[in-house]
């Protein structure tokens, strides 16, 4: 038995909640909109900065108040970005890679921003908010059952996953929003024509995805030892690679994806410490072969633009 | 302003000018011309700065009798003796140059033409976060790798003509030899575009399907402008390291990469002119910031922030309101054109 | 009479649906073949399976090279090129970044400038480009293109982008084209026009052609020989009047 046996399945279920959460709505995003966002990653450092400065700064302690204030500020955040950068880009006719680099120049730009405030909010308040600790809330409890410790963090973030899965499906599949949603994913035109408003369903699909992730990073600030402006940052990597494993279509492989990868960064990667000595933080690398073999053996054919068929080595049989 | 050393600016802007300017129009040709979004721009330039790093420091240590498992170049004790033994002998120091350039463009070149197999098999979208993801992955990879001094990274590297006592002098040498660098790379890559070759490369971009329709084989041309375009990088990363003398992994961020997109993005994608002007644009503003940042003091905040959130804003801005950026794309110049010229007049 | 290109019972299948279920068809050298039927019959699906897009679930095709067929389902379609099939679209795929001159140009295969050591000395490649840009401005000449030399392709019409199409093949040796819907979006008398010019080619120039296309009256007065496609099989085949009289026919088009 590995040591840490008991800890490392836990982490393992922590990760799969985390990662449902900033996943999904990655997924869901890109399938309504079709725009590779960078700023997804924003939305999570974002999201757990409302929680930071509401505690550091306000003395919050309720993580319901921060997390209905970060669903509402990032899902704004998200739907400025599309009103402002995306729409206008795509009224231009710019291809999709240019959006993704607008995506990307706000991704900076907002990452930068937060170190700005949080250097404000430390002229303020003589605290440090470039690294803050982690955040004890007082609405959740935490519970031992026999040799186990479930954390505050692992309740949150279990009961959040199970709110975000099921009204998920509830909004996609019972309500009309939800819907037009889906015909927005499969045939936008289609859709227009069909009498959908096309820009009110993007834009509430951005403040909903926005939301949840910021969600997410609430969730995060319990669990976290050390919360930076890059906190989203340092996760990008995962929460994509789940979102290509799920084909940035399919919410179901999305969620099969988290589990995944968070299976190999927690289990895989302990294994691989304890048998073959390899460092703890070179988990990115398993996460890194997990992309390239999804991208080679499964690739979003004609997604993206990319060859509408497979190269294939001279195939002639004469 | 007191004490401003207006020569010393210029030169240090000129120097990272150069080297960037190397980016920059390599990543033109990659993304602007041939449509290979290339977010990976640092793995190379890091790669071209670890090989001649490594190389010249240990072979200066090797060649010198020194014991590099007692005292390998990443130990204080390697350190103080490159120090020492590093501005010796100017023909080796020379030598080594030259080899870390050939070595660093062949390796660099390798690695982004294996780089482009697995990625171009699906469309640019994916091969940015894929790329991306490589550069910081190299730089973990970099943070733990003890023979290259894991986070520390190496120090001393020996300068080519660290040989040279005034460094004024030295200074002023070292720039010409990447302008020269620069002027090489420029006009390589100036050439190829005015060529059939660069008419296939645009056609790539334009449209891939019908590019292949009119017999063009896609991937390898991807692949082979990943190759110099990398190639290239390597050396860029080469001429670095010895600028700096040093090397450590967080010198090698995903910053670099966005600063050379924002470069041709600013500059103009497709016109190398652009790609030049955009780097000697982006470079000078980055120099300033440095230099009137301890002039301000203390402040609420901090300048190094507003610069990469002016960087985000302006590829954002750039994008919405002008994509050609500051210098449009101009047809591609060959004999032909005169062709047309005579063909008209009749 | 020898063919230059033979589809022999050829299928494909996506997932549940058989866009090809056994079509066998052939076009003679120097013919000028109709193929028709109603949206969704597998037109374009024949085409990609013949130019290498995809690879047949069943069948082959077939490709006259000198004296003999070879086969040539499996190939990427730049290999197809290469043999010598050109294939146009539907929506004309021009490269919007070039001039008319430089699509005109990109074309030829195996130029000597496209090697990238051999790009960087002009010397080396300059006496072919000059070779081939006199081939392109002859070409436009014909066409009555000449003063669209330099223009980008968003200022061309339509009937323009799609001569413009079939122009690139015509500076390379190639032998059968597979042409689109020609004539989509252009007027009645401009699409005439077009297929005058085709037939001219294939009598001067000995090109062999194979075109989707809807207009009953241009089948009637150019085409040899028609085949009919309705969900992925051929429905009829033969000359356009026996084809167009053909119950099976009327009743596929007017039921689609």
């Amino acid at each position: 038995m590995i040591p840490g046996f008991t800890q490392t399945m836990v982490n393992f279920l922590q990760y799969i909640f985390f990662y449902t959460v900033f996943s999904l709505p990655l997924t869901l995003s890109y399938r309504t909109t079709k725009v590779i966002n960078f700023v997804h990653a924003n939305f999570i450092t974002y999201g757990a900065y409302t929680a930071v400065f509401l505690h550091g700064v306000l003395g919050n302690s309720s993580i319901v108040i921060a997390a209905f204030l970060a669903f509402v500020i990032v899902g704004g955040m998200a739907v400025l970005d599309n009103l402002l950068v995306f729409t206008q880009l795509q009224k231009r006719g710019s291809s999709p890679a240019m959006v993704m680099i607008s995506s990307m120049g706000l991704w900076i730009a907002y990452r930068y921003l937060l170190y700005v405030l949080t250097d404000i909010m430390h002229f303020y308040t003589s605290k440090n908010f470039v690294s803050y600790g982690r955040i004890t809330y007082s609405d959740i409890p935490s519970i031992s059952l026999a040799e186990f410790n479930l954390s505050q963090a692992f309740i949150a973030s279990m009961v959040a996953t199970i709110l975000v899965v099921s009204s998920l499906y509830l909004i996609l599949e019972k309500t009309r929003m939800g819907r037009a949603m889906r015909a927005i994913s499969d045939n936008a035109t289609l859709a227009e024509i069909s009498g959908i408003p096309r820009n009110l369903v993007i834009n509430l699909t951005w403040f909903l995805c926005g939301g949840i992730t910021a969600v997410g990073g609430v969730l995060w600030t319990s669990f976290s030892g050390a919360i930076t402006p890059e906190a989203g940052d340092s996760m990008i990597l995962q929460v994509f690679t789940i979102g290509f494993i799920g084909g940035l279509a399919s919410l179901l492989r999305t969620s099969i994806g988290a589990i995944i990868i968070a299976f190999m960064e927690n289990i895989g990667i302990a294994f691989l410490n304890t048998y073959l000595g390899v460092p703890v933080s070179f988990r990115p690398f398993l996460t890194f072969i997990a992309l390239l073999t999804t991208l080679i053996l499964f690739p979003p054919l004609g997604a993206g633009g990319g060859l509408p068929y497979r190269f294939r080595k001279r195939g002639l049989s004469q | 302003m007191i004490g401003f050393d207006i020569v010393g600016f210029i030169i240090s802007w000129l120097t990272l000018f150069g080297i960037y300017a190397i980016l920059s129009l390599t990543l033109n040709m990659e993304s602007g011309v041939s449509g290979v979004t290339n977010f990976g721009k640092v793995v190379f330039y890091g790669i071209g700065a670890y090989i001649s790093a490594t190389l010249t420091t240990y072979l200066i240590l090797m060649l010198n009798g020194v014991d590099i498992v007692e005292n390998p170049p990443y130990n204080i004790n390697g350190v103080i003796l490159l120090g020492e033994l590093g501005s010796k002998n100017p023909v080796l120091n020379i030598g080594l140059f030259i080899l870390s350039v050939f070595l660093s463009f062949i390796v660099a070149g390798f690695v982004g033409y294996l780089l482009s197999y697995p990625i171009l098999r699906v469309g640019p979208e994916f091969v940015g976060f894929t790329l991306l993801s490589t550069g910081e992955l190299l730089r973990i990879f970099l943070l733990h790798f003890e023979p290259v001094g894991a986070s520390k990274g190496l120090m001393a590297i020996p300068n080519p003509l660290g040989w040279i006592p005034d460094s004024r002098v030295r200074e002023t040498l070292y720039l010409i030899v990447i302008l020269a660098f620069l002027a090489l790379t420029y006009t390589v890559m100036k050439r190829l575009l005015n060529s059939p070759l660069g008419r296939t490369l645009k056609s790539v971009r334009d449209d891939e399907t019908a590019a292949l329709c009119m017999g063009k084989h896609v991937p390898k041309i991807k692949a082979l402008v990943l190759f110099i375009g990398s190639g290239f990088t390597g050396v860029a990363g080469t001429l670095l390291s010895y600028y700096f003398t040093s090397v450590n992994p967080n010198m090698f961020v995903p910053s670099v990469t966005f600063n050379a997109w924002a470069m041709i993005i600013l500059g103009g994608m497709g016109n190398l002119t652009g790609s030049l002007l955009g780097a000697a644009l982006i470079t000078l503003v980055d120099r300033l910031l440095t230099f009137i940042t301890p002039l301000l003091g203390i402040t609420v905040i901090s300048p190094d922030y507003v610069r990469w959130i002016i960087i985000g804003l302006l590829i954002v801005v750039v994008l919405i309101v002008n994509p050609r950026g500051i210098l449009p794309e101009k047809p591609i110049k060959t004999p032909a054109l005169q062709q047309v010229e005579e063909e008209l007049k009749k | 009479m020898s063919n230059i290109l033979e589809v022999r019972d050829v299928a494909k299948f996506f997932g549940g649906i058989r866009a090809l279920d056994g079509v066998t068809l052939s076009i003679p050298h120097k013919g000028l073949v109709g193929l028709i039927g109603p949206n969704g019959s597998g037109k374009t699906t024949l085409f990609n399976v013949i130019t290498g897009f995809y690879v047949p679930d069943r069948g082959s095709v077939w490709f006259r090279e000198s004296n003999s067929m070879v086969r040539i389902d499996g190939l990427n379609p730049n290999e197809v090129f290469r043999k010598g099939i050109v294939r146009t679209f539907q929506t004309p795929r021009l490269f919007n970044s070039l001039t008319v001159l430089e699509n005109l140009l990109v074309t030829p295969v195996n130029q000597i400038g496209e090697n990238v050591a051999k790009a960087l000395y002009v010397k080396s490649w300059r006496e072919q480009e000059i070779e081939l840009s006199k081939k392109a401005l002859g070409l436009l000449k014909t066409f009555g293109m000449l003063p669209y030399v330099n223009s980008r392709i968003s200022e061309l019409s339509v009937s323009h982008m799609k001569m413009l199409e079939t122009m690139r093949g015509l500076m390379t040796p190639a032998k059968l084209y597979l042409l689109d819907e020609p004539t989509a979006g252009v007027d009645y008398s401009m699409a005439r026009e077009l297929f005058t010019y085709i037939k001219r080619l294939r009598d001067e120039q000995n090109l062999s052609f194979l075109i989707i296309e809807h207009r009953i009256e241009i089948l009637m007065e150019f085409v040899d020989y028609v085949y009919v496609l309705h969900n992925g099989r051929l429905l009829s085949e033969g000359k356009p009047n026996e084809v167009t009289s053909d119950p099976k026919v009327i009743e596929a088009y007017i039921g689609a």
